[in-house]
């Protein structure tokens, strides 16, 4: 909170709120010291010829808040002044900050949507659902009731998640220290993210790794340690980049397979069969995966119960994850 | 970003709740206080609070001095303190936002999870739902999707019993590995990243109880089910995987890799004297036979450090690797 020039306390909220009916209400454009000498929760604080520097740091962040939930801020050069900050005038763009006309939304569709909205247990998604659903109650539509008994939620509770989107909101580069499953440390990466997408309950990272020089998928449970966004602007991710990954790592999953067999009747066997996609061979059972090192995790963990067949590595995953139970418990 | 969170959540969701209800006073044209609180959910108060800071907004002169005019809200006072109803005779902002990308890719992406449900899946008009969404998002949805799941055979049962209100007999696979069948009453099912949980009332143990729907070897019909109060069981809990626990086991891992068996809810987690980043906790299992896969899960981070169970682990581990000798020599 910071006061007027009356004392009055001007909360974040309202500030931000001048601030977008500022930059609407500008045919032309308003300059950063137009905006801080004139908008309330701003012009208070303001020194005419002095230090804003505080002030300006304000400013960067309200942008940022603006554009996170979607509003169309426009900066632009005074003609003949390009590249001089002090002369950038900032507005909103009138055309493209109202949801388009013909968007309306029955009751029902309202009451799904606050279900889809439930969905998301924590993290940034949540927040993000929980103020869309705000928008369109602001259509004025009555939300029909619905009662299902059927909850599915998902999570994104990576650590690196709510980083990642960030990164992808502003078109921003990352770093991070990955492990690769095998290799004894972490290796740094420099990523442009493209996509953040959720298969088989695990989030994926797809980006063009710049120190690579390609495309790369990544496993958010192994970042290790934070990612850090970069000044440098990340490549433009193509519009169908979420649905690519998800379509990739289906192929994946489709041609990876392995063989197992199983004890009958063990929980292993259930539990396998019950997996989607499992095809049952006789009397052994094959499982698909996009990642073998995750399929030796779960396999291992059912012990004598199950026996790899196919491919051999995945035999070796697993014998090594039980070898190590055993060396390390001597 | 500066968001601090209070009852109306973080300084943005407040700033979306503004941009959302002024569009929505102007459309009513009169509307009382207590019905806008209804219509979005929250309470009267907030609503109060809300219409009085935009009364007070406005779109500022050169001077800093808000306009009079069109640039200003116009309410009317009497009406609003006198009989708590809301007419603005001017409004400089008249129009709904849109929604961010990242807001319309949670929506779509929790609206894909329901339609991945039973229920839904005749539902074709769920698509023209997802594209107006698409449309209605400011700068194209973010590149952030999920794949839901199948739902499986067993979960479509269940659910078809639920809604019926029918009683089951499943036979079922518990995480101890013990194999029977329980007669249950289904009263809710979860999914958490795309795994199924049933909330039943249990007849065979006399208490509502949780089965992991992958657990499911078979499920038939078993008459009609008794009425069940609702359960209030927090579906966050549900996939802690802790059993009541007999045997209290204790081990030592690298403080990082703790989120590895978050799911066995370790207690008792201190750091080990002389050793940098290194932690011990301890969990409960129902029987010392089930410590295999808690030491599977260690595998690189840590080891169990109470004997007898290190010694069980370790034999869980050769009978694995000798099961699996043997089926790679047959």
């Amino acid at each position: 909170m910071t006061a007027d020039a009356s004392g009055r306390r001007v909360s974040a909220e309202e500030r931000q709120f001048s601030l977008v009916l500022a930059l609407i209400a500008t045919e032309t454009g308003l300059t950063k010291t137009q905006i801080l000498s004139t908008v309330e929760g701003y012009s208070a604080r303001f020194v005419p010829g002095g230090d804003n520097a505080s002030l300006e740091r304000q400013f960067e962040r309200d942008k940022d808040d603006l554009r996170e939930l979607g509003i169309p801020l426009e900066t632009f050069d005074q003609p003949g002044a390009d590249g001089d900050t002090k002369l950038q005038r900032y507005r909103v763009s009138r055309a493209e900050y109202p949801l388009p006309d013909d968007i309306t939304f029955s009751s029902e569709e309202l009451a799904l949507l606050g279900l889809a909205g439930q969905v998301w247990r924590e993290g940034s998604l949540s927040d993000d659902s929980r103020r869309a659903l705000t928008k369109l109650r602001g259509l004025g539509v009555a939300v029909g009731a619905t009662v299902i008994g059927v909850a599915p939620t998902l999570r994104a509770h990576d650590r690196a998640h709510a980083p990642l989107t960030l990164a992808i909101s502003r078109g921003r580069q990352v770093e991070f220290d990955y492990l690769k499953p095998g290799d004894a440390r972490p290796e740094h990466r420099r990523v442009s993210p493209q996509a953040l997408v959720q298969h088989e309950g695990r989030w994926h990272l797809q980006g063009f790794d710049e120190g690579k020089g390609g495309e790369r998928t990544f496993l958010l449970q192994r970042i290790v340690g934070g990612v850090r966004l970069r000044t440098d602007v990340a490549r433009e991710p193509a519009s169908d980049a979420a649905e690519r990954a998800l379509a990739d790592l289906r192929t994946l999953w489709t041609q990876q397979r392995a063989t197992v067999s199983v004890t009958p009747g063990s929980e292993a066997d259930v539990v396998l069969r019950n997996r989607a996609g499992t095809e049952v061979d006789g009397d052994v059972l094959v499982v698909h995966t996009t990642d073998f090192q995750l399929l030796a995790d779960e396999l291992a963990g059912f012990g004598d119960e199950v026996q790899v067949v196919s491919p051999r590595a995945l035999v070796d995953a697993v014998l090594d994850r039980w070898m190590h139970v055993a060396g390390s418990h001597g | 970003m500066a968001d601090r969170r209070d009852a109306g959540g973080t300084s943005t969701d407040r700033l979306a709740f503004l941009l959302a209800l002024v569009p929505y006073l102007i459309d009513q044209v009169s509307v009382s206080v207590d019905e806008a609180a209804d219509h979005f959910g929250t309470t009267p108060e907030r609503i109060r609070r809300a219409v009085e800071l935009i009364a007070v907004s406005g779109v500022p002169d050169a001077s800093g001095s808000v306009l009079p005019g069109s640039g200003m809200f116009d309410i009317d006072w009497d009406q609003f303190e006198e009989q708590s109803i809301i007419r603005f005779r001017q409004a400089p902002l008249t129009e709904q936002p849109r929604l961010s990308g990242r807001e319309a890719a949670a929506l779509i992406a929790g609206l894909q999870t329901i339609m991945a449900l039973p229920d839904y899946a005749e539902r074709d008009d769920l698509w023209a739902l997802r594209e107006k969404l698409a449309r209605g998002s400011a700068s194209g949805v973010a590149p952030v999707a999920v794949a839901p799941g199948d739902s499986s055979e067993t979960l479509q049962e269940v659910r078809r019993a639920q809604s019926a209100g029918r009683r089951l007999a499943l036979d079922y696979v518990s995480g101890d590995g013990d194999r029977e069948e329980r007669l249950v009453d289904p009263i809710r099912l979860d999914s958490i990243d795309g795994v199924w949980y049933l909330r039943a009332w249990c007849l065979t143990r006399g208490a509502e109880r949780t089965f992991r729907v992958d657990r499911i070897a078979s499920v038939r019909s078993a008459g009609t089910a008794d009425e069940h109060p609702a359960s209030t069981a927090d579906p966050a809990s549900l996939f802690s995987g802790a059993a009541v626990g007999t045997v209290r086991v204790e081990f030592e891992l690298h403080e990082a890799a703790l989120p590895l068996v978050a799911d066995y809810l370790p207690d008792d987690v201190r750091p080990v004297d002389g050793g940098p980043g290194l932690v011990r906790a301890t969990v409960e299992l129902s029987n010392v036979a089930k410590v295999g896969r808690l030491a599977a899960r260690l595998v690189g981070a840590g080891h169990i450090v109470t004997p007898e169970a290190a010694t069980e682990a370790r034999h869980w581990a050769e009978r694995a690797i000798a099961a699996q000798n043997r089926r790679l020599d047959s």
